[in-house]
């Protein structure tokens, strides 16, 4: 299954589990409906920018939250002032997702197929 | 002009959103991005108070009343690429921070739930995986003692099981996976809390920094390690999961048993990294460890390891030395009596070692000695 976003080797890393069954995540979002660039990684955000540090794998996922309690503080945040908080429903097909950082925190990296506006459910501010 | 280096990610989202760094002279600073500014991500920075810092990592404080309970005036803003990887030069401010527009808002708590177990809030304060270990040797029954002997072989004991849990979670990885990881150094721990109150605790905390995502190389091993201990009430499983870690693990395993059964104490520990909400816990009794030790030293070659060597032979002599040059290093070793012959071995010529590995560890010291027996060998 391609990914939508070409991905370096070994990623999404062996702890990434693939989605086979539905849960709920949460993600910062711009606008009511979300968009497309509302789920871009760091790297198609950003092409050339060079991220000393992290990985290429990660930043080629994008974050989401588990937790909405972690979406509601994240939007206290500067950088995320005037952001709204999305739900998003993830399927079978949806691509893969590991744990990183925090256990709330999971990296998501979807595949190319999964129709990421189509899963987005209520967004809050 | 004055500069911070990066020492860790606090809070994560899409990059670094929330950060630690330290000046050359140690002083305690939090970067909060604001903006990005084209393909550089722009900071607010402020200086912290090392209690202040502990706090917020605690999840008591929150990171509004952090960056604005420094009684400086002084703040800054940094735009570098990542703050991860590079030294941040530091832009001074005017004005006060507080009407900057570049503040949280009140009630960002890096932990919604304090917690109260004293592992999980040790690893949050120190932001890495802390392990706290606990014996109840006969001596510490009346007051908080510990012969010298006896802590010094249990730290070195502890160690070791953790060094060999480590090496034996790296080999169930891909090779690719294990040449991804920053492995010199991750399996040592360190004593940060000698003798710490209650029955005979010790508290060590991984060696090694966190990664960028918050994660210890150390909790590898340590899943490992419990393993072990998860099932110490039943002897039977208890003997199943030790026969699956056959080879130094089990064998640095047993040793521990025998140790506690000596020293007639139990072991509980408990583990966290800083974004657990519980910690993992285990342990065994003395009571449990009897029949254990019982039934694995009926287990031969239980703490032996099964080592393939490909190299070119530097040295193979009639008294049953040898010596063969791998990429990985040279490695020497011996040959058993009744094992292979090296007669009519070409030194220079390449050849595939199948060896076994067996530890010994020196009672003084408690350092291992490690032995490679030629089993099998054959041209390559």
């Amino acid at each position: 299954m391609a990914y939508r976003e070409e991905l370096p080797p070994q990623c999404p890393p062996e702890g990434a589990e693939e989605i086979t069954a539905d849960r709920e995540v949460f993600r910062a979002v711009r606008s009511d409906p979300p968009t497309e660039a509302d789920f871009q990684s760091q790297r198609a955000e950003k092409p050339k920018k060079e991220f000393r540090g992290l990985s290429e794998c990660v930043v080629r996922g994008v974050s989401v939250f588990s937790d909405r309690r972690d979406g509601e503080k994240l939007l206290k945040l500067p950088h995320m002032r005037g952001r709204l908080l999305a739900r998003v429903r993830l399927t079978a097909g949806a691509g893969k997702i590991q744990q990183t950082f925090s256990p709330s925190h999971h990296t998501w990296w979807p595949f190319a197929d999964y129709d990421i506006l189509a899963h987005c459910g209520k967004v809050e501010s | 002009m004055k500069t911070i280096r990066y020492t860790k990610t606090l809070f994560y989202y899409d990059g670094p959103q929330v950060f630690e760094a330290r000046d050359a002279i140690g002083g305690h600073y939090v970067g909060v991005m604001v903006e990005p500014d084209g393909d550089q991500d722009r900071f607010v920075i402020r200086g912290v108070s090392p209690e202040g810092l502990r706090r917020f990592r605690s999840g008591l404080l929150d990171l509004r009343t952090l960056l604005l309970e420094n009684e400086s005036e002084d703040w800054f803003l940094a735009s570098p690429s990542t703050p991860t990887g590079e030294e941040l030069t530091l832009t001074p401010q005017t004005g006060s921070i507080d009407d900057s527009g570049f503040l949280p808002e009140e009630g960002f708590l890096l932990h919604d739930l304090p917690t109260e177990d004293e592992t999980v809030r040790e690893a949050r304060e120190r932001n890495n995986l802390v392990m706290e270990i606990s014996v109840e040797p006969p001596e510490a029954v009346s007051e908080h003692r510990i012969r010298v002997a006896t802590l010094a072989a249990l730290l070195n004991h502890v160690q070791t099981v953790v060094k060999h849990a480590y090496g034996a979670a790296l080999r169930g990885l891909s090779l690719d996976a294990r040449r991804s990881i920053d492995k010199s150094d991750a399996h040592l721990l360190d004593v940060v809390v000698p003798a710490a109150g209650g029955s005979f605790k010790v508290l060590f905390q991984a060696s090694k920094e966190t990664d960028l995502l918050g994660n210890s190389e150390l909790g590898r091993a340590l899943e490992r390690v419990d393993q072990l201990f998860e099932h110490a009430a039943d002897p039977a499983r208890a003997l199943a999961v030790v026969k699956e870690h056959k080879g130094h693990l089990a064998g640095a395993y047993l040793r521990f048993l025998r140790f506690l059964i000596e020293t007639r104490t139990g072991f509980r520990y408990s583990w966290a990294q800083p974004g657990f909400t519980r910690p993992k816990v285990s342990g065994i009794s003395e009571a449990q460890a009897q029949p254990l030790v019982d039934a694995l030293s009926g287990i031969s070659n239980l703490g032996a390891e099964a080592v393939t060597l490909l190299g070119a032979l530097e040295k193979g002599d009639v008294s049953g030395t040898w010596r063969i040059n791998t990429p990985e290093g040279v490695y020497s070793g011996k040959v058993r009596d009744g094992g292979p012959s090296l007669e009519g071995l070409k030194i220079g010529s390449t050849y595939r070692f199948s060896c076994m590995e067996e530890i010994e560890e020196l009672e003084a010291t408690g350092r291992e000695v490690r032995t490679l027996y030629l089993i099998e060998h054959e041209p390559a």
